[in-house]
């Protein structure tokens, strides 16, 4: 049984490996959604500076490490030049090994070295004793599958433009943004106050990752990257932007104050920490909402 | 009869209350100490009020605002419940239509609104730190042994404030230790915190934030004439607070209640209502959300603090 936190790393990729594993049949299970006795574990395993999703990543391992023989954390260094990812990303893999005793599973992502995703599931597959023929042609069901959802995402998302409602852009991580402890219930406060949702990740990475270029020509997070580029997308179409972060994350303080020095749109940041009660938020975003809708 | 409307503005440490006329001018006000319990403060406020008012007036609105608007709002039945940024900038363009910027430092909380023909433009409030704010001021007074209505005084009589490093309360509460034994006269070091209270504003809730004027600054700090003094030294502008600059936001909410009336009259008879909170933690799930339910006369009205969606059961 290979187990997947509902975490981080999940909220990428987590749809081509389940299809991957559905079509070579290989057991696996994934973590619930983030609630507080994830985030306890992870808090008393962590060190007091990693951010609040790396101690809720580690929160999701500690709650499979008990019910599974194997976990599947992969290690992501970099996405060729000036594409990199948070040290926290390339560091996970290690992070676990030291802290569990399970068995990890792991791929590489280092295109600089040619190491991509599909190399790195083709040798989960002869891990497990799959023939080649059937690994390629799981490899292609799982992508084909994934780029389909993931094009009518895009399509909603998209159509989402053109409603009369206001429309808030929401620039987070994806691993924050569909976080039930993180992102949601932050969206349901906005959905409640009639607002639209627009969802930064969900656009075409390739453009948005190039529109970037527009805010900051040195930034060489692949991930900040893909998610600011989509101000550039849909500045004339968007009321608001809402930028959600988890405490102390050192990316996004950068790409926070980057936002707010070349954008000319109602802004609101809100970093996230466990603590319990929302009423401090709830504040800020319906302040945000009244200056939407004066 | 004439119509009257009431503002309540509960904050984390004063709780403030304005009733005005149709013409939004203020007949009474009141400003008290929260001191932990909002429900008992609203209630010596209300019938405080209730006695100052003349009694050719009838209430037809209600308004709360500040950290415990949801709760009195309840309590009151009131027939708006708006948040503070809202509310201070209602009451402050009332007053002073041409505004660009307000400065607020309240309690626990301190923002900045910017305005720009009356339209809210952008604001920002503090992180939940509570550093740079009047719960800063007021616990620094007590260690020094100085009433916080006697800081204005103290400060405007240093020359030379010393340097404190505000952005965090721990570390200015032991660089204020250490110049105090180091031999700093009192209205010094008192002159330095206010300063430091200034800079640490700017430097977080300003940030990046272009202050124009005119600059309007409230909340209770404002009432401290050492804090008013170097805000217009550091951004070398006039700053304008107005003597009720404790009381914008109630006024505020009053107005928005008065926009807002639902042809309902309130009789004010707040000492019959029993109101009762009990908290409970939800054993559902493993969130284990701390559940504050809430009781008036005896009967369930409302409950709160769920992450999920399951309705609790009223």
């Amino acid at each position: 049984m290979i187990g997947i936190p509902k975490s981080l790393f999940y909220y990428y990729d987590g749809k081509i490996w389940t299809n991957f594993f559905d079509y070579l049949k290989i057991d696996y299970v994934i973590s619930p959604d983030t609630n507080k006795e994830i985030i306890e574990m992870g808090k008393s395993i962590s060190n007091d500076e990693m951010c609040m999703s790396i101690k809720s990543y580690l929160g999701h391992v500690a709650y499979l490490s008990k019910r599974c023989k194997y976990l599947l954390i992969p290690r992501i260094e970099n996405f060729g030049d000036n594409n990199q990812t948070c040290t926290n990303f390339l560091a996970m893999y290690d992070l676990v090994n030291n802290l569990f005793g399970n068995e990890i599973i792991n791929y590489n992502i280092n295109l600089n070295d040619n190491e991509t995703l599909k190399k790195g599931l083709m040798y989960i597959g002869y891990k497990f004793g799959k023939k080649k023929s059937l690994i390629k042609k799981a490899l292609n069901y799982a992508l084909k599958r994934y780029n389909k959802e993931r094009k009518k995402d895009i399509l909603n998302n998209i159509l989402k433009l053109k409603k009369s409602k206001k429309k808030v852009l929401i620039i987070s991580h994806p691993y924050n943004t569909y976080d039930t402890f993180v992102g949601q219930p932050i969206i349901k406060l906005l959905k409640d106050l009639d607002i639209e949702i627009i969802y930064s990740d969900l656009f075409n990475k390739n453009s948005t990752n190039k529109l970037s270029k527009k805010l900051s020509k040195d930034l060489y997070w692949k991930y900040s990257k893909d998610i600011i580029g989509s101000i550039e997308l849909v500045k004339k179409n968007i009321d608001g932007i809402l930028f959600l972060s988890t405490f102390p994350c050192g990316l996004d303080s950068l790409v926070n104050e980057l936002i707010i020095r070349k954008i000319n749109i109602p802004y609101l940041n809100i970093i996230v920490d466990d603590l319990d009660s929302l009423s401090g938020v709830e504040t800020r975003v319906e302040s945000f909402v009244d200056i939407l809708n004066q | 009869m004439n119509d009257a409307y009431l503002g309540i503005d509960i904050g984390s440490i004063s709780t403030k209350g304005v009733i005005i006329d149709k013409d939004n001018k203020i007949i009474t006000s009141l400003y008290i100490w929260t001191e932990g319990n909002p429900v008992k403060a609203v209630t010596k406020l209300v019938n405080k009020l209730k006695e100052q008012l003349p009694s050719n007036y009838i209430i037809k609105g209600i308004g709360t605002t500040g950290s415990a608007r949801k709760l009195i709002g309840l309590l009151l039945d009131a027939n708006v419940v708006k948040n503070e940024i809202t509310s201070h900038a209602v009451g402050t363009l009332s007053l002073y239509p041409n505004v660009k910027t307000i400065l607020e430092i309240g309690g626990q909380d301190s923002k900045i609104i910017l305005i720009n023909n009356g339209i809210i433009t952008d604001y920002a409030m503090n992180t939940l730190c509570a550093a740079g704010t009047g719960s800063f001021l007021s616990s620094q007074a007590k260690r020094l042994g100085v009433d916080i209505n006697d800081f204005s005084e103290y400060a405007l009589k240093s020359c030379n404030p010393v340097k404190i490093a505000a952005r965090c309360t721990v570390f200015a509460e032991s660089d204020l230790i250490h110049k105090a034994q180091s031999g700093y006269q009192k209205e010094d070091i008192i002159a330095g915190l206010c300063k430091s209270i200034v800079l640490n504003y700017l430097n977080n809730v300003g940030k990046g934030k272009k202050i124009m004027g005119p600059i309007v600054f409230q909340g209770g700090v404002s009432k401290n004439k050492g804090v008013v003094k170097y805000f217009k030294e550091v951004l070398k502008k006039d700053i304008i607070v107005d003597q009720n600059s404790h009381l914008l936001g109630a006024l505020g909410i009053a107005i928005l209640s008065k926009k807002y009336q639902i042809n309902k009259t309130y009789n004010l008879d707040i000492n019959s209502i029993s109101f009762e909170t009990k908290p409970m933690e939800c054993m559902g799930c493993s969130n284990n959300c701390e559940i504050l339910r809430i009781y008036k006369n005896g009967k369930m009205i409302d409950a709160w603090g769920n992450r999920c969606n399951k309705v609790i059961k009223l």
